[in-house]
């Protein structure tokens, strides 16, 4: 579902963030990057959503190869990925609904087929009491909560998601890792950034170790 | 595009050949409208999405709304106002130059007979359509009323004022001295002739240099307005710079990201558009008194011309479209050099 072929991203600024990056995800996969900060875990995630170009080597999402993509297909191919952030940017002008309701306004779904998805978002993430709150009236875990159930909506194959659990105490990022590994169990491929080596652990999927931009390790736990 | 519409060929093809040839044929063209359908549907959609929340963001901060509305109503009324004031002037001269009175001042000399008499013969001529004769006596009741120097009229043991015929050419001749007029200055009865052919060309001359600076100064607020609504929607862009990199990132076209702008724009043009004919039908209305007193001295030969309702439509859908256009010209800009983050 990705494929990353001796990929490289060296910066503006002269800084190399990756280096002859090779790795393949399938499809359903749940995969964990790890790293110190800097190794080039968020950069990663940016070449999958296209927020950045690879300097050199080829990446493949969801069989679209991304070379090759124009900026006008941009859209396209981000309809396709869940995105989840740290700080969740969620909208804060507007309802956790709408908020969630938006990629499905942006690919043009019909209103009661906006309302059944959002609420069926909602119901997985534990949060459908609170569709007419602001953002801002929510905790961060629930925030969170909502920013993953804005990324899943319109039921994309992949799921990427850059220290989800940042900001959030062991407890509340353990339901929130839960919540991914739920989502890789139906079939969707999930991606997670994050440093938190104790959790990645419990979880116990696949994991990507950088250091310094460089693959050091491809972990596979024997369960998975 | 191509591309993904070749893909669905691709897939279709395969499909057609399995079934048997009679119940496919109306299944195909069945699927094709339902799914152009439905792109109907996502584009009114988006629409309707662009159109709400701009609406709801302009009443969202109505004070702010409420003062680049005023800006741009005043920058939009001015011209407004000079070009219905130049209107009105294009048509009293108008009047005037088809005013076609050669009037002719008699010898003193010339008593009330005599002066019929050289009016009858006046009349008579191929080129004249009609003559009017003012005595004295009419002429002076005349002055008495409009210039107000009665009292000192009364002074005056006789009456200084000669015999006037007001004769009215049957066509205008473009020259300066038309025949009729050359040949009644010639007449031994007459003292003058008056005709302001120079003078009527002059005030035309006027009323055009007025109508290419109404037109010039129209330009340039206009162009005003498109940069104001364009400054307005950039601040705008700014301001919402987070909002934009979250819906890129979660896959909105620039389309999309662009709509709501470019109804903003049009949303500043409409109501700035409509607060100009406001301040328009507000300033008539206050010289409407005075106007109408002037205008009753000039025997109501005159009526002042507003803004009509055909002319206001086109004011207000020309500012919509100047509000379009700037948003266009800013979300432009910005989406060009856009990235989320």
């Amino acid at each position: 579902m990705i494929t990353f072929d001796k990929v490289s991203k060296r910066y503006a600024s002269g800084q190399d963030a990756l280096a002859e990056l090779s790795f393949e995800i399938g499809a359903g996969e749940m995969v964990f990057v790890t790293g110190h900060s800097g190794a080039g875990k968020s950069t990663l995630l940016k070449l999958i959503g296209l927020v950045e170009r690879p300097t050199r080597g080829q990446i493949v999402v969801d069989h679209t190869q991304l070379a090759g993509l124009r900026s006008r297909s941009v859209p396209q191919l981000r309809r396709r990925i869940g995105m989840v952030f740290q700080d969740h940017r969620l909208l804060t002008d507007r309802t956790v609904f709408d908020n969630i309701a938006l990629p499905l306004i942006i690919a043009g779904t019909t209103r009661d087929e906006i309302g059944k998805r959002v609420r069926a978002a909602l119901d997985k993430v534990g949060l459908l009491a609170k569709e007419k709150s602001s953002p801002l009236a929510l905790s961060a875990g629930e925030q969170q909560r909502v920013g993953i159930a804005r990324a899943i909506v319109a039921k994309p194959p992949v799921i990427i998601a850059d220290e989800p659990t940042g900001n959030l105490d062991p407890q509340l990022s353990a339901e929130i890792m839960n919540l991914f590994a739920e989502f890789g169990a139906v079939g969707t491929t999930v991606l997670v950034a994050s440093h938190d080596l104790h959790l990645i652990k419990r979880i116990g999927k696949r994991v990507l170790v950088l250091d310094h931009g460089r693959l050091i390790d491809d972990f596979r736990p024997a369960a998975a | 595009m191509t591309v993904k519409r070749q893909a669905e060929r691709n897939v279709r093809k395969p499909v057609v050949p399995a079934p048997p040839a009679a119940p496919a044929a109306p299944a195909e063209p069945r699927r094709q409208r339902s799914s152009v359908g439905s792109r109907i549907g996502a584009w009114r959609d988006h629409h309707l999405y662009g159109f709400f929340s701009s609406l709801g963001r302009l009443a969202a901060r109505p004070w702010a709304t409420a003062l680049t509305v005023l800006m741009l109503g005043f920058a939009l009324a001015l011209p407004l106002l000079f070009y219905i004031a130049f209107d009105n002037a294009r048509v009293l001269s108008g009047g005037l130059r088809e005013a076609r009175e050669v009037t002719v001042f008699l010898k003193s000399t010339i008593a009330a007979p005599a002066a019929s008499g050289f009016a009858a013969d006046v009349r008579k001529r191929d080129d004249v359509a009609d003559v009017i004769i003012k005595t004295p006596e009419q002429g002076l009741a005349e002055f008495r009323q409009l210039s107000g120097f009665g009292e000192a009229l009364d002074i005056l043991k006789e009456n200084p004022l000669p015999t006037v015929l007001v004769v009215t050419p049957r066509q205008l001749a473009d020259e300066d001295d038309p025949p009729l007029v050359a040949e009644l200055r010639n007449d031994k009865r007459v003292d003058f002739v008056q005709y302001d052919a120079t003078w009527r060309r002059r005030l035309s001359d006027v009323l055009q240099f007025g109508e290419r600076a109404v037109a010039v100064i129209a330009a340039l607020l206009a162009l005003a307005t498109l940069l104001v609504i364009g400054n307005t929607v950039r601040t705008d862009i700014q301001g919402r710079a987070d909002e934009i990199a979250v819906m890129q990132l979660i896959g909105a076209g620039s389309g999309f990201v662009r709509r709501p702008f470019l109804y903003t724009g049009l949303w500043y043009g409409l109501l700035g558009g409509a607060f100009a004919l406001v301040v328009v039908i507000g300033a008539e209305w206050a010289i409407a008194g005075p106007l109408e007193r002037l205008l009753a001295s000039y025997d109501h030969r005159f009526a002042l011309r507003g803004l009509g309702a055909i002319s206001a439509l086109i004011v207000i859908g020309a500012s919509s479209l100047l509000g379009w256009a700037g948003a266009f010209v800013a979300t432009a800009r910005h989406m060009a050099a856009g990235h989320p983050e």
